[in-house]
C-alpha cells in the first residue's frame, strides 16, 4: 500500500479525484484517496481491507455489491487497543454465550452488517484466523456469532479480527444482543399450544355447528370432555402471561390493556365450563382457545415490528465500559464498575469522567455538556472535583475516583432533560395516557351490557365478554410508536438517525429553518492555497498537529486524515476565534488574524478570508476555499420556496453574495454561539417551529434550543449531545424529502386514530346489542390490529426517502 | 361408531407429533432466525466443517 500524494499539503488536504470512487466501498474518492495497484481507494483503511480480503482470495465479496464494503473513512482515528477490554475476563463473560474448556461460543453486535456479502464474508471468518471455527451472521439483529478454540485464539483477538474487516463490533456497558431472547422462544411454544388446541377443538366443535340439531348425547359428552382437557394448557400455559400482567397491574393500581383481556378470558372460560357441567350447552371452548391463539399471534407480531425497529437503529450508547487505571507505573485497564474510591484513572480527552474524581494533574478543562449542558468548557485546577459525566478536552488528565460508579446516573446523564426539555406533541402523550381511560371505559361498558341483557345470564356474559374483548385500545396505543419507529428505522437507513420517534412529531411541524454555512451548506473538505511566508515545512508539521486538537472544519481540513507526530499542551481552543497551544515546546497559534496577531513577531497582512498560524512569533496564512456541497444550492432554493430559511454563519461575510438569491436578507455573519441561539430563541417567540441545522461546533446552543436540532456530521467521530438528530453531511440533499416524510408520518398517525375511532365505534355497537359471538371478536380484535400495524408499516415504507447518489 | 373413537385417538397422536416436533423446533432455536438462512442459501462457497456441537 503507497500513498498517492507526499506532500505536506497533498497530505494535509488532498486532491479532490471526482471520477475515482473506491474499490471497497465504492464512496468518491476525494481527499486522503490512496491508490494501489488494486485501484483507487476513498482511505487507507478501505484500502488495507480490501488487501485483506485479497490476500484471502475472498474477492468474491465484490461480486454480487461492488459496494459492499463498509467505508473506513471514519475509522481512521480510533484507537489501537480499544479491544484491550476483552482480556478481561468479567467483560469477556458478557460476550459469551457458552464455554466448553475448548470452544468458546461468543455473540458480537456488528451495526454495520447491512447486506448478504457482509453475510458471506463474516462466515468465512475461518479463513483468517485458524483458531476461528465456525462463524454465523444473523441479517437482521445485526449479530455475529463465532465459534473460537481458546487454546489458538483470544475474545480479544476475534474482536479485533472483526473491525480489521471493518466490521467494528460494539462493547456497549449492555449485554451484547446475544441471539434470540429466551422470551421469544417462549412466546413460540404459546402459541404452538394455542394452535394445537384451538385446531383440535374447531374438529370436535364443527359436527356441532354443522350438524344444526343436538348431537348424540355421547358423542356431544365426549367432544365436551375433549374440548376442556385442551382448554386447560391454553389457560394455564398460552394465556398466562396476561393474567399475570393484569395481576401486576392490578396491583400498582395502573390500568392496563390487559385487564379487560384477562377479565373476558375468564368469563368466558367459567362460562362455557358452567354451560358444559349442566349440560346447558356446549361453551365457548373454541372461541377461547382462538382468541387466546389470535392474541399471542397479534403480540409476536407486535414484538418483530418493534424488534426490527431496535435493530435498525444505529446510534447507540455513547458511555464508558472500562477507563484506564494507573496502578504504580504501570496501566491497566478496567471496568468502571470496578473502579473504588482512591483509584487513579487517567482520562483521554472526548473521554467520559466515569465517577466523582479529584484532578491530579494541575490544570486541565472539562465540558461539563453531559451534566448542565453549559456548552463552554471550563477549565479546572488541581484539587477541583469533577462530576461524573464530564468530558476531558485538551489533554488527558490523571483523576482520582472520589466515590463509586453508579452506571444508572450515567445513563441517567446522557437521558438528562436538559436536553430533552422540549414539550412533547400531543400525539405522543395522547396515545400514552389513552390506554388508562379507555380500559376504564370499556369495564363501565361492559358492566352496562351485562346489566342491560340480565337475567338472560347467557346473553349478558356473551355481551359482557364481546364488549371487553372487542373494545380493545391495541390499535390506537400502536398507531404512534409503531409509524415513529418506522419512520426512524427508514430514515437511519437513509443516513439520517433520530434521537427518539418524537423528533419526527417535531420535524413535521417546522415551518422555519437556520442553516449553519461552514460544514453544513459547504464542505468539510476544504482547498488551502498556502503563503508559508516565514513558516517551514517543520513548523507547517507543527501546525497540524495543533489542528488535529480541534474538531472546527477549518482545523479538521488543515489536519488532514494523515496523523502527524508532536506533543501537544496548554492547547487552549478559543470557539470562533482560533486554537493556540504548544507543540514540541514551539508555541503555536492558528485563527483569525486578530487572534494570533498577539504571538506573532511579523506583520499579519489584513488580506480578507485568510486564516493565519504562527509558531514562535514566525508567520504564515493560508486560504481555504471551502467548495458548497454538491445539491446544497437547490436544496436551499427548495426549502426556501417553503420555508422561512436563515443563514448563520461564523465567519465573515466573503461569501454573501453566493447564498443572497435563496435567502435574501435573512443572513447574519460573524455570528457568536449566543448571536445564533438569540436569533433562534426570536423566531421562537414570534411563533415559528425552527429546525437549526449545524455541526455543533459553535452552534450547540442553538442546536439545543432550537424545535429540532440536527447536527452534521462528517467524519468526526464528535457527538453532540444537544442534538435532536444527526444527519451525515453527503445526505444533507436528502432533507427536503425527510421533511416531507416526517409529515407523512404525522398524516399516517393521525388516519390510523381515526381507523381505530371507527372500528371500535363500529364494533362496540355490534356488541352490545348482542350481535356479535365471542368467536367473531376473537378475530376481529387481531384484525383491527394488524390494520394498523399494516396502514402504519405500509405506508411509511412506500416512497421513504433514500440515499442514491454518491 | 366405535371408530370415531379409534380415529380421534390415532388423529391426537399425529397431532400431538407434530406438536412435539414444533417444541423440539424452537427449543433447538430453528426460530431464532428466520430472515438470514433466506439469503444465505444464495451464497455459494463450500463452508469448513466447523464444530458441530451446541452449546
Amino acid at each position: 500500500v503507497t500513498t498517492a500524494s507526499s506532500s505536506v499539503l497533498d497530505q494535509a488536504v488532498g486532491l479532490p479525484d471526482a471520477l475515482a470512487l473506491c474499490r471497497h466501498c465504492g464512496d468518491a474518492c476525494a481527499a486522503g484517496a490512496v491508490r494501489t495497484d488494486a485501484g483507487s481507494f476513498c482511505c487507507s483503511g478501505c484500502a488495507s481491507v480490501f488487501e485483506l480480503i485479497r490476500e484471502h482470495g475472498l474477492t468474491q465479496f465484490y461480486a454480487c455489491d461492488p459496494d459492499a464494503g463498509v467505508s473506513q473513512r471514519s475509522a481512521l482515528p480510533r484507537d489501537a487497543d480499544r479491544f484491550a477490554v476483552l482480556d478481561d475476563p468479567a467483560i469477556a463473560r458478557r460476550f459469551v454465550d457458552a464455554d466448553d474448556g475448548t470452544f468458546s461460543y461468543v455473540t458480537f453486535s456488528v451495526p454495520s452488517l447491512h447486506c448478504a456479502s457482509c453475510l458471506w464474508l463474516l462466515e468465512q471468518l475461518w479463513r483468517f484466523d485458524e483458531g476461528i471455527g465456525r462463524s454465523e451472521a444473523d441479517l437482521m439483529r445485526r449479530t455475529v456469532r463465532v465459534t473460537f478454540r481458546r487454546d489458538r485464539t483470544t475474545l480479544r483477538a476475534v474482536a479485533e479480527r472483526l473491525a480489521s474487516l471493518g466490521y467494528e463490533p460494539t462493547l456497549d456497558g449492555e449485554r451484547a444482543a446475544g441471539h434470540m431472547p429466551p422470551a421469544r422462544r417462549d412466546l413460540y411454544l404459546k402459541i404452538g399450544v394455542a394452535g394445537f388446541a384451538v385446531g383440535n377443538m374447531m374438529l370436535f366443535s364443527i359436527p356441532r355447528y354443522a350438524n344444526g340439531a343436538p348431537l348424540d348425547p355421547t358423542f356431544q359428552r365426549l367432544f365436551d370432555g375433549l374440548n376442556v382437557l385442551l382448554a386447560f394448557p391454553v389457560l394455564v400455559y398460552s394465556a398466562a402471561d396476561f393474567f399475570r400482567a393484569a395481576w401486576r397491574s392490578v396491583r400498582t393500581r395502573v390500568m392496563t390493556l390487559d385487564v379487560p383481556v384477562a377479565i373476558g378470558l375468564v368469563v368466558l372460560f367459567v362460562r362455557s365450563l358452567w354451560d358444559i357441567s349442566t349440560r346447558s350447552g356446549e361453551g365457548f371452548l373454541d372461541s377461547f382457545a382462538g382468541l387466546v391463539f389470535f392474541l399471542l399471534i397479534g403480540r409476536l407480531f407486535q414484538q418483530m415490528a418493534f424488534d426490527s425497529i431496535a435493530f435498525d437503529r444505529t446510534v447507540r450508547s455513547f458511555l464508558p465500559l472500562s477507563v484506564r487505571v494507573a496502578t504504580g507505573s504501570r496501566m491497566a485497564m478496567r471496568r468502571i464498575e470496578d473502579l473504588t474510591p482512591g483509584d487513579v484513572i487517567v482520562v483521554r480527552p472526548g473521554e467520559v469522567v466515569p465517577a466523582d474524581a479529584c484532578l491530579l494533574d494541575t490544570q486541565g478543562r472539562v465540558d461539563l455538556a453531559f451534566v448542565t449542558g453549559e456548552q463552554h468548557p471550563v477549565p479546572v485546577q488541581a484539587g477541583d472535583v469533577i462530576t461524573a459525566g464530564a468530558r476531558i478536552v485538551g489533554e488527558a488528565q490523571r483523576l482520582q475516583i472520589m466515590r463509586p460508579v453508579s452506571q444508572s446516573r450515567l445513563t441517567d446523564l446522557w437521558n438528562n432533560p436538559v436536553f430533552t426539555q422540549k414539550p412533547a406533541h400531543w400525539l405522543t402523550t395522547v396515545s400514552a395516557r389513552f390506554g388508562r381511560w379507555f380500559t376504564l371505559g370499556a369495564l363501565a361498558l361492559a358492566v352496562l351490557g351485562f346489566v342491560a341483557w340480565w337475567p338472560d345470564f347467557g346473553m349478558a356474559s356473551q355481551v359482557a365478554t364481546a364488549v371487553l374483548i372487542i373494545a380493545c385500545p391495541c390499535a390506537l396505543t400502536l398507531a404512534a410508536p409503531i409509524t415513529l419507529g418506522t419512520t426512524l428505522g427508514m430514515l437511519g437507513q437513509a443516513g439520517v438517525y433520530l434521537k427518539q420517534g418524537a423528533v419526527a412529531l417535531d420535524l413535521s411541524r417546522v415551518d422555519t429553518i437556520a442553516f449553519d454555512k461552514t460544514g453544513t451548506l459547504t464542505t468539510a473538505e476544504a482547498t488551502a492555497t498556502v503563503d508559508l511566508e516565514g513558516l517551514d515545512d517543520r513548523d507547517w508539521a507543527r501546525v497540524r498537529r495543533l489542528a488535529a486538537e480541534s474538531i472546527h472544519p477549518v482545523c479538521r481540513a488543515l489536519a488532514g486524515r494523515v496523523a502527524v507526530e508532536g506533543r501537544v499542551h496548554d492547547v487552549l481552543d478559543a470557539v470562533g476565534e482560533g486554537i493556540r497551544g504548544v507543540v514540541d515546546d514551539a508555541t503555536v497559534a492558528v485563527g483569525k488574524a486578530s487572534f494570533v496577531a498577539g504571538l506573532a513577531r511579523a506583520a499579519i497582512g489584513p488580506a480578507g478570508g485568510r486564516t493565519w498560524a504562527s509558531v514562535d512569533g514566525r508567520v504564515g496564512s493560508f486560504a481555504l476555499a471551502t467548495p458548497e456541497r454538491r445539491g446544497m444550492a437547490d436544496v436551499v432554493d427548495t426549502l426556501a420556496a417553503s420555508h422561512e430559511a436563515w443563514l448563520l454563519s461564523g465567519d465573515n461575510d466573503d461569501e454573501a453574495p453566493r447564498w443572497q438569491t435563496a435567502f435574501g436578507d435573512r443572513m447574519r455573519f460573524r455570528q457568536t454561539p449566543a448571536d445564533k441561539l438569540g436569533t433562534v430563541q426570536a423566531r421562537q417567540s414570534a411563533g415559528r417551529h425552527v429546525l437549526m441545522i449545524g455541526d455543533g461546533l459553535n452552534d450547540a446552543g442553538a442546536l439545543a434550543a432550537a424545535d429540532v436540532g440536527l447536527a452534521v456530521s462528517d467524519d468526526t467521530a464528535c457527538l453532540v449531545p444537544a442534538c435532536d438528530a444527526v444527519i451525515g453531511g453527503d445526505r444533507l440533499t436528502l432533507l427536503p424529502a425527510v421533511l416531507r416524510y416526517a409529515r407523512r408520518a404525522r398524516a399516517v398517525i393521525v388516519l390510523c386514530l381515526v381507523v381505530s375511532v371507527a372500528y371500535n365505534v363500529i364494533g362496540l355497537t355490534l356488541a352490545l346489542t348482542g350481535r356479535l359471538t365471542p368467536l367473531a371478536t376473537a378475530i376481529l380484535m387481531p384484525v383491527s390490529s394488524l390494520t394498523v400495524i399494516g396502514l402504519s408499516v405500509g405506508l411509511m415504507r412506500v416512497r421513504a426517502p433514500r440515499w442514491s447518489g454518491r | 361408531m366405535t371408530v370415531i373413537v379409534l380415529l380421534i385417538a390415532v388423529g391426537a397422536v399425529v397431532a400431538g407429533g407434530f406438536l412435539a416436533a414444533f417444541v423440539w423446533a424452537v427449543r433447538s432455536g430453528q426460530f431464532d432466525d428466520t430472515s438470514t438462512p433466506a439469503v444465505r442459501v444464495l451464497l455459494d462457497q463450500p463452508r469448513r466443517s466447523a464444530p458441530q456441537s451446541k452449546p
